[in-house]
């Protein structure tokens, strides 16, 4: 792991750490790929990969609309809002 | 030198469900800012995806008609990025085993036949909506359209100009609109399209540097903007004015210019992984017939059927398959009456004025095809007169009704009591001598007016040529 | 030390605790973090309706480690909780001490198997797909599992009865028929043969695990040692899955909605990420960062693919395993205790620790935790396990 590369993912996942955690995950990261490289000796070449634990079918849901919810208590904790509209900063078109 | 056009096109259609893909709020379009919108629509915790068989339904029916394979099995994934408009910040498509694949699509052009191919179509919901907010300098986040069901139909880079584009926009426009897998309206966003375009000298088969617009909203923009990109293109090729790179564009139609997007945007590992939560959909046989039966003619086999075996003019043939509900209406209609151009006449000429008037298109008429038939039948059969029966007509676009019950109801039926008419009459033309006068003075119009007023009298419930033989022989008595 | 994240008097005859991964309509639910602090959901789990359906009362909600994911709940952001200097985590120490029935919590990475090794209690994490997940805070939904706590096998049991069945807001479930499998009353097969997991006990205290197989011997149990080398393949398959589903659940709380937000921006990206900079714990950021990087379009193949191959290869062991035995027998922890001192020195423990209960995560297997130990069977087979748990429960101490 290098830090240029752990810039692009503290871009990516909109998080800013300083250098001494940095250096922290970076060691974290490391030792975790170190670990997980371990896995190259099990043979997976023919394995199908595995999603979901259980061979269960999905379900599916009949189109049916039903409303359970206001705006109002859904915006009830919501940082900012607008006449019924979530508000953030604005976004350059 | 000679250039070609290497132009794929991505187009995203919302389907015609009531709700959303994974939970259950409405998926209509026109309701107040976030009305239509639920705890995982505004990505709060603990709800759980639960798939709308109905979009699957769709999914399928886009990809017969469009000839593609379908996968039996078809996962749905996740897909990473930050913007305000995605609630979760991820959203749920199908990126490792998308409903369709290698799908095709004849288009007509100018230049004549040509197949267009399809790569895949995938399933996925919608983002919300930005409105951004001058006054306080902010923007408005709107999560009705979150989650709404879109399939996106992938091309391969076959089109080569403008008009093939408009061609097979159009094409899939009619046949996705036919079998109702949507509406399809670019004004209200529920088509919209990424072209992807390159040029190259003539007869190379090297591709040349690509770029993307997004979310073009109307075929005419669409046009104007591959016009505009084809000659930015050549003329960095041929005077060296920029260095063409590999980017995303956005189309000003106003200007009639595009400009490149901010990287922020479009950079970005959207690290895609199944989603644990979405177990696999299983398309059995059953459920894969299903589909299948319930597949449209094409437009063009119902014209040529109406015109070879029906023995409607092209005209009408035409007029009625540009819309599956007209097609719906009419079928029924004259299954009912046994009248194909009674059938065709109301409905390409009356409805299509009721819908006018009601501001709606050939797509939204809903009356009951069967009731027509009866309608048509009680005219034909002088049951009804023909501006009661428009009446009649009027009536049920409002409600599903019995026109025979309506009818009777609202003193609509034609009288057969030539004494009663003989009466009206009677009174009708000893009321007005002069009109009298001037018919046997020669004036035919004057024959009208007197027929206009029997009509008038008897509330429209005559037989116009029974009223016309008695007004005749009453007006002569006289 | 912080219990309760939000709690109500109760003067009910029942009453249980869920953990603050577990969503409530009345009571606050923050997953341990700042960043939900103070959140109130606007739908209840389905497992809390359940409980409250069979006469229940929830009484509180208990503190968890931020997003469930260490290695006894001391990364919450309400603070760590501790009995006489040594971690284990909220839920097991108010089932222990108070008058509840048990507690309903969500594992995701052993923090609730652990304390309750810690705290000489029963758990039952059971069959993935058998207990609901609508309303729970989401982690890594691949293996995560609504499980029970309590002081007693009977106890556990009954609460496992209650929240058990299917529910089709969960799209993960199996037929309530299969569910079924799972509840007292259930047709089972005894347990007469169980496996130790040797490549497992070799790196852990083994004080527990020789108890437990006295235990057995004494009681008839035949009891074999294998090698299980394939299972120390868990811990870093699973950590890269779970990792890898986190960072994607996790990145919804973003100061736009709900939640935290900053109030040093000027704009969007300034918001989202001042706003998950200043909410976030270091061991989530490190975990959101790994699992970010094991997605990335480079590492995807060799990592979370491969991840995906090990799941499978190990639950092939499993049920090669199952072929000749009735369940396995795997340590909860390396040490029976573990304090402050312990995480301060080394954030990422759980990371390790997870070696020892990986295995049932990454599987969806039922595991159940009693005397200190685990006994991971074939998927369904709770009954079986239960009943030698309760058998070690009266004649094993």
């Amino acid at each position: 792991m290098t830090k240029e590369v752990l810039l692009r993912l503290e871009s990516e996942n909109q998080l800013a750490l300083d250098d001494a955690q940095r250096d922290e995950i970076v060691a974290f990261m490391d030792a975790q790929n170190a670990e997980f490289e371990k896995l190259n000796a099990i043979d997976t070449e023919n394995v199908e990969r595995m999603v979901h634990v259980m061979p269960i079918l999905t379900v599916v849901r009949e189109d049916v609309m039903q409303k359970n919810f206001t705006r109002d208590e859904l915006q009830a904790g919501a940082p900012e809002t607008m006449d019924g509209y979530w508000q953030v900063p604005r976004l350059v078109e | 030198m000679k250039y070609e056009t290497v132009i794929g096109l991505e187009v995203h259609v919302e389907l015609a469900t009531e709700s959303k893909i994974f939970c259950s709020c409405s998926a209509k379009f026109g309701a107040e800012q976030n009305d239509h919108v639920c705890p995982a629509c505004c990505g709060m915790p603990g709800m759980l995806p639960i798939v709308n068989k109905h979009v699957v339904d769709l999914g399928m029916t886009a990809g017969m008609m469009l000839n593609c394979d379908i996968n039996r099995t078809t996962t749905f994934d996740k897909k990473s990025y930050y913007y305000p408009d995605l609630p979760c910040s991820y959203q749920t498509t199908q990126w490792f085993a998308p409903i369709c694949v290698n799908g095709k699509v004849k288009i007509n052009t100018s230049k004549g036949e040509k197949f267009i191919r399809i790569k895949q179509i995938h399933m996925e919901e919608d983002a919300g909506k930005l409105v951004h907010d001058d006054w306080t300098d902010t923007s408005l986040v709107d999560y009705n359209r979150t989650s709404v069901p879109l399939i996106e139909i992938v091309s391969q880079p076959d089109l080569s100009s403008a008009e093939e584009v408009l061609a097979y926009l159009e094409r899939l426009r009619d046949l996705l609109r036919f079998a109702k897998v949507s509406d399809c309206r670019f004004e209200q966003g529920s088509m919209r399209c990424d072209v992807n375009l390159s040029i190259r000298p003539e007869g190379s088969d090297k591709l040349g540097v690509r770029t993307e617009m997004k979310n073009m909203n109307s075929l005419s923009a669409i046009e104007r903007a591959i016009d505009y990109e084809v000659a930015r293109h050549i003329d960095a090729l041929e005077n060296h004015t920029e260095e063409l790179v590999q980017e995303t564009r956005r189309w000003d139609d106003v200007k009639g210019k595009s400009y490149a997007m901010r990287t922020k945007e479009t950079a970005g590992d959207y690290r895609y992984f199944p989603d644990p939560n979405i177990m696999p959909v299983v398309i059995d046989d059953e459920w894969f017939d299903s589909i299948k039966a319930s597949l449209p003619e094409f437009p063009e086999v119902k014209k040529a059927k109406y015109i070879e075996e029906l023995g409607l003019s092209e005209y009408d043939a035409d007029q009625l398959t540009q819309s599956r509900a007209y097609c719906d209406c009419f079928e029924a209609a004259l299954a009912e009456s046994g009248m194909a151009k009674e059938s065709a006449n109301w409905i390409i000429s009356d409805c299509a004025k009721a819908l006018n008037r009601r501001q709606e298109t050939a797509d939204m008429l809903k009356i009951n095809g069967k009731a027509l038939g009866a309608l048509i039948k009680l005219v034909s059969e002088d049951k009804v007169g023909r501006a009661n029966a428009k009446k009649i007509l009027d009536a049920m676009f409002e409600e599903d009704i019995d026109p025979l019950a309506y009818a009777e109801k609202n003193g609509f039926i034609v009288s057969n009591d030539t004494g009663a008419i003989e009466a009206v009459v009677k009174a009708v033309v000893d009321a007005d001598p002069k009109s009298v006068a001037d018919f046997k003075g020669g004036k035919e119009k004057a024959l009208m007016a007197l027929f206009g007023k029997c009509m008038k009298e008897l509330k429209g419930n005559c037989n116009p040529q029974v009223l016309r033989e008695i007004l005749i022989e009453c007006i002569n008595k006289a | 030390m912080n219990l309760y994240i939000d709690k109500k008097d109760s003067a009910a005859a029942k009453n249980v605790v869920v953990d603050d991964m577990i969503l409530t309509k009345d009571l606050a639910t923050t997953a341990g973090s700042k960043m939900l602090e103070g959140y109130k959901s606007l739908f209840a789990a389905e497992v809390v309706e359940k409980l409250e359906g069979a006469g229940y009362t929830v009484s509180g909600k208990a503190n968890v480690g931020e997003l469930a994911i260490d290695l006894a709940g001391e990364s919450s952001y309400f603070g760590a909780t501790e009995v006489d200097g040594k971690l284990t985590n909220a839920a097991s120490v108010i089932v222990k001490n108070e008058d509840v029935s048990g507690a309903v919590v969500l594992e995701v990475n052993g923090a609730n198997m652990r304390s309750a090794a810690f705290s000489d209690l029963v758990l039952v994490k059971p069959t993935y797909g058998t207990v609901s997940r609508y309303g729970t805070i989401p982690a890594a939904c691949s293996g995560e599992t609504v499980s029970v706590m309590a002081k007693t096998v009977a106890q556990a049991h009954e609460l496992l009865d209650t929240v058990a069945g299917y529910d089709c807001k969960d799209g993960t479930m199996h037929a309530d028929e299969k569910c079924a499998l799972i509840k007292s009353g259930a047709e089972f097969a005894p347990i007469k043969k169980v496996a130790i997991a040797k490549s497992l006990c070799d790196t852990a205290d083994a004080s527990k695990v020789d108890a437990f197989k006295a235990f057995l011997e004494k009681a008839g149990v035949e009891v074999t040692v294998v090698d299980a080398e394939v299972l120390t393949a868990a811990s870093a398959a699973w950590s890269a899955l779970m990792c890898a589903e986190l960072c994607n659940n996790v990145s919804r709380y973003d100061g736009v909605k709900y939640g935290y937000r900053t109030k040093n921006y000027k704009n969007i990206d300034e918001l989202y990420t001042n706003s998950r900079t200043e909410a976030f714990g270091m061991l989530l950021k490190s975990a959101i960062l790994y699992g970010s990087d094991a997605l990335s379009t480079s590492n995807y193949d060799k990592v979370y693919d491969k991840g995906l191959r090990v799941r499978r290869v190990i639950s092939e062991y499993f049920a090669s395993l199952f072929a000749e035995y009735d369940a396995v027998l795997i340590p909860v922890a390396s040490k029976n205790e573990y304090t402050m001192a312990d995480v301060e020195a080394d954030r990422y423990i759980s990371f390790k620790e997870n070696r020892f209960t990986a295995p049932a995560m990454i599987t969806g297997l039922p595991a159940v935790v009693v005397g200190g130990v685990q006994l991971v069977g074939k998927a369904f087979s709770e009954n079986a396990l239960l009943d030698l748990a309760e058998k070690y429960e009266k004649e094993g101490k």
